[in-house]
């Protein structure tokens, strides 16, 4: 049954079991393509504020698979900066006959602001620093492909946490799903109060990479010297940079994960490419069918029994 | 404002004493004298003639206002209000925000300089005082700006100022950010009447944040201010003011440090006042959900332990003044994506509920105290006190539940962050020189006794 209006903004829009739903679904449109009508007639706009090639390109890939039509609209090209609100948008491609607005948005929050007043479903393709769930979701998939499960993993995302939305959403998915999160960065980068039930912040990357069944690299941004974060990319690196050392310390099935892009010689070095469990090229694989999978959830809704939320 | 009509319905032309007024069988709270039980007040063209048990007035020219049941105090003044005349008449007017004012049982208010231009020369608070004239309803006393411009970089002309009639000095909405600057100023302006009024906010701490840092900014992925862009500059401001012997006041006060900062100040003698807004003792940073400007408020909500403390600091007196900060904006403004969206709420219309409903506790005299005593005191203004030959600015109110409906306000500016709450407290009358402004919430003009 379709859920009308039922949008994907952050993980927490779904519960565990939708959560596991949605990446068997995009199991199996891995394993076995589906037909391309899933969304037949369905009118999807990739509406991106912010520059992206990875996620927007899969998304594009993932909306062609399941047959919507889609339309983008390049970053700049909306009536947003010319004083149409929000709403205003919403309500007009909503009259168009639009179903779906992907969205990518550089202010934390814009997913939600459009939901309210969007008649349709709204995917969030990354807003600001708050969540990417789509990237929480291929990173989810990949551990489960990986290891067969989550529940019980130990997961630890390092780097820039407080900036990071692929971290925040991660955060939520990995917890929905009984896995166990350590948080390893600076104090700039990862304050104290970020610590949760289920989550912990750690300092020493060292001590805690032999206890990790996985390794979640986050990018590094330049501008943090600039604007007073952090003093080097070297000083950083003498503690978080992921390299041939470091590998050593981790389990020998341990996998190294990385949402892109990666600077080569910041958060890893080009060893980390040669190590047996580097997982990106999978990692950006896994995209396209969990968002061919969230698509067919959001606009078809479940089709086995699954407990759905109402 | 179908309602600005004048009320004297009740007052034949030709009379000796037109303004004889007589409220009985009310409450009489006026701390300043430690009053505190049921009395007559009697008025007589616009100043405080007698206060006593049945006072019965000579003639049958005496307007009789039944107070039974309710509290008379002396009027309340709001010495934190953002006017936005001139320059942002979209927003409020000085006639707006003044019929706002008397509606919401305040008898006068200090208007902040952040205008446009910015209040810094004696033509412009000339014309604040003429636009409050005209408008006939509440006493309105310009605080005029500290620095030129709002700039923080030269001072302003205070005593020209003080002379046009500007009661205080401030460049709320920014701190003066250059430590020397503020020190040159309030050693010239030592013996200028008029408190130096401090928006305590360090803005690189702050830089571009749209709530409390904190897990729950964390969360959101919000950037966040905190406590700690607050507390640097009160610390910097009392020592500031110690050094100087000027007096300053803190504006908004919003966490538990910030409080033991002024007993600090206390401590070692220095002349320092302070101020809270209802929405810093209510909300935390939890308050509101999702990533709409409604809570965007500067200072940020804070956290349970800081409204506490703050709730504690009112108790204990460490805390001198109610303060709304009405601060008013469009509705298209304010659903602006969060980053674009103006901070702050009215205040004016919710005031008497909203601190009631944080604080039931509180002794109606210590209440009394916050709204009139001590910032009549503070701002060196008449009133504050029901004493005999006192200005006769007085507030009714009383325990009646209502439901605040922002459409109702007399403000253009809606943004409240009490829409739909239910209060117990609300004022029921307002008068100002001894004529009625708002009459069991009916908004009338008090013309010619205004200021």
């Amino acid at each position: 049954m379709a859920m009308p209006g039922r949008s994907l903004l952050d993980l927490d829009d779904f519960t565990a079991s939708e959560i596991a739903y949605i990446l068997e679904r995009a199991r199996a449109f891995h394993d076995d393509p589906p037909p391309r009508d899933l969304l037949r007639d369905v009118c999807v706009v990739n509406l991106f504020f912010e520059a992206s090639t990875r996620t927007y390109t899969s998304f594009a890939i993932a909306e062609t698979r399941v047959g919507a039509d889609v339309v983008a609209l390049p970053p700049g090209s909306s009536s947003l900066g010319k004083g149409e609100t929000i709403a205003d948008t919403a309500i007009t491609l909503a009259a168009m006959g639009v179903r779906v607005i992907v969205t990518r948005h550089p202010e934390s929050g814009f997913p939600y602001r459009l939901a309210e007043s969007f008649d349709g479903h709204v995917i969030n393709a990354g807003d600001g620093r708050h969540a990417h769930p789509t990237q929480a979701l291929l990173d989810l998939l990949t551990l489960q492909t990986e290891f067969g499960k989550i529940a019980g993993l130990r997961v630890a995302l390092v780097g820039d946490i407080l900036h990071s939305r692929v971290a925040r959403s991660n955060i939520l998915g990995l917890r929905a799903l009984g896995a166990e999160v350590t948080l390893v960065g600076p104090y700039t980068l990862l304050p104290d109060a970020m610590a949760r039930e289920g989550v912990r912040v750690e300092r020493d990357l060292d001590a805690i990479l032999p206890h990790v069944d996985a390794v979640m690299l986050l990018r590094i941004q330049k501008e943090r010297i600039a604007s007073a974060v952090l003093p080097s990319l070297d000083d950083y690196a003498r503690n978080y940079r992921l390299d041939a050392q470091r590998l050593n310390l981790l389990a020998r099935d341990a996998i190294v994960m990385h949402p892109g892009p990666y600077n080569r010689g910041v958060e890893l070095t080009e060893d980390v490419f040669a190590f047996p469990g580097w997982r990106y090229a999978q990692q950006v694989s896994h995209g396209v069918f969990v968002r061919m999978a969230v698509l067919d959830f959001l606009v078809n809704g479940a089709r086995a029994a699954v407990g759905a939320r109402g | 404002m179908g309602e600005r009509r004048v009320l004297r319905l009740e007052r034949p032309n030709g009379l000796v004493h037109v303004n004889d007024l007589l409220i009985r069988g009310g409450r009489v709270v006026d701390p300043a004298q430690h009053l505190d039980a049921i009395r007559d007040v009697l008025v007589r063209d616009g100043v405080i003639v007698a206060i006593g048990e049945h006072l019965e007035a000579t003639g049958a020219d005496v307007d009789i206002y039944d107070a039974t049941g309710a509290a008379v105090a002396p009027g309340f003044i709001d010495m934190h209000v953002h006017l936005r005349e001139p320059g942002q008449t979209h927003k409020e007017t000085i006639a707006t925000g003044s019929a706002a004012a008397v509606a919401g049982g305040f008898t006068a208010v200090a208007c902040m300089p952040n205008t446009e231009p910015a209040l810094d020369s004696p033509a412009l608070i000339a014309e604040v005082l003429r636009l409050a004239a005209a408008a006939g309803l509440a006493r309105v006393y310009p605080i005029a700006a500290l620095t030129r411009g709002r700039a923080g970089n030269e001072l302003s002309p205070y005593w020209r100022l003080h002379d046009a009639g500007a009661v205080a000095f401030s460049d709320d909405g920014f701190a003066v950010k250059n430590a020397r600057v503020l020190r040159q100023a309030a050693l010239y302006a030592r013996d200028v009447p008029g408190v130096f009024i401090s928006h305590c906010e360090d803005g690189d701490l702050k830089g571009d944040a749209v709530m409390n840092e904190g897990a729950r900014s964390f969360d959101l992925g919000l950037a966040g201010s905190p406590g700690l862009a607050e507390e640097v500059h009160i610390a910097r401001d009392v020592l500031i003011g110690g050094d100087t012997k000027k007096p300053f006041h803190i504006a908004h006060l919003s966490t538990a440090m910030s409080t033991e900062l002024i007993r600090f100040g206390r401590a070692h003698d220095i002349a320092i006042t302070c101020e809270v807004t209802p929405h810093h003792l209510l909300y935390g940073d939890d308050h509101f959900a999702g990533f709409r400007a409604d809570a965007k408020v500067n200072p940020p909500l804070r956290l349970e332990r800081d409204i506490a403390a703050l709730r504690a600091a009112v108790r204990d007196g460490t805390i001198d003044v109610f303060a709304t900060d009405h601060a008013p904006h469009t509705r298209e403004e304010k659903t602006q994506l969060l980053a674009d969206a103006p901070v702050g709420f009215t205040g004016l219309e919710t005031a008497v509920g909203a601190y009631a409903h944080a604080m039931p506790e509180l002794s109606l005299e210590r209440f009394v105290a916050l709204l009139s005593t001590n910032p009549a005191r503070i701002l060196n203004v008449p009133g504050g006190t029901l004493r005999v030959g006192s200005v006769a600015d007085i507030t009714i109110f009383a325990e009646r539940p209502w439901r605040v409906d922002s459409n109702a306000f007399h403000s253009l500016g809606k943004n409240t962050p009490f829409d739909g709450e239910t209060f117990a407290r609300r004022p029921i009358a307002t008068i100002v020189g001894g004529r009625f402004a708002m009459r069991d919430g009916r908004v009338g003009t008090a013309s010619a006794g205004v200021a």
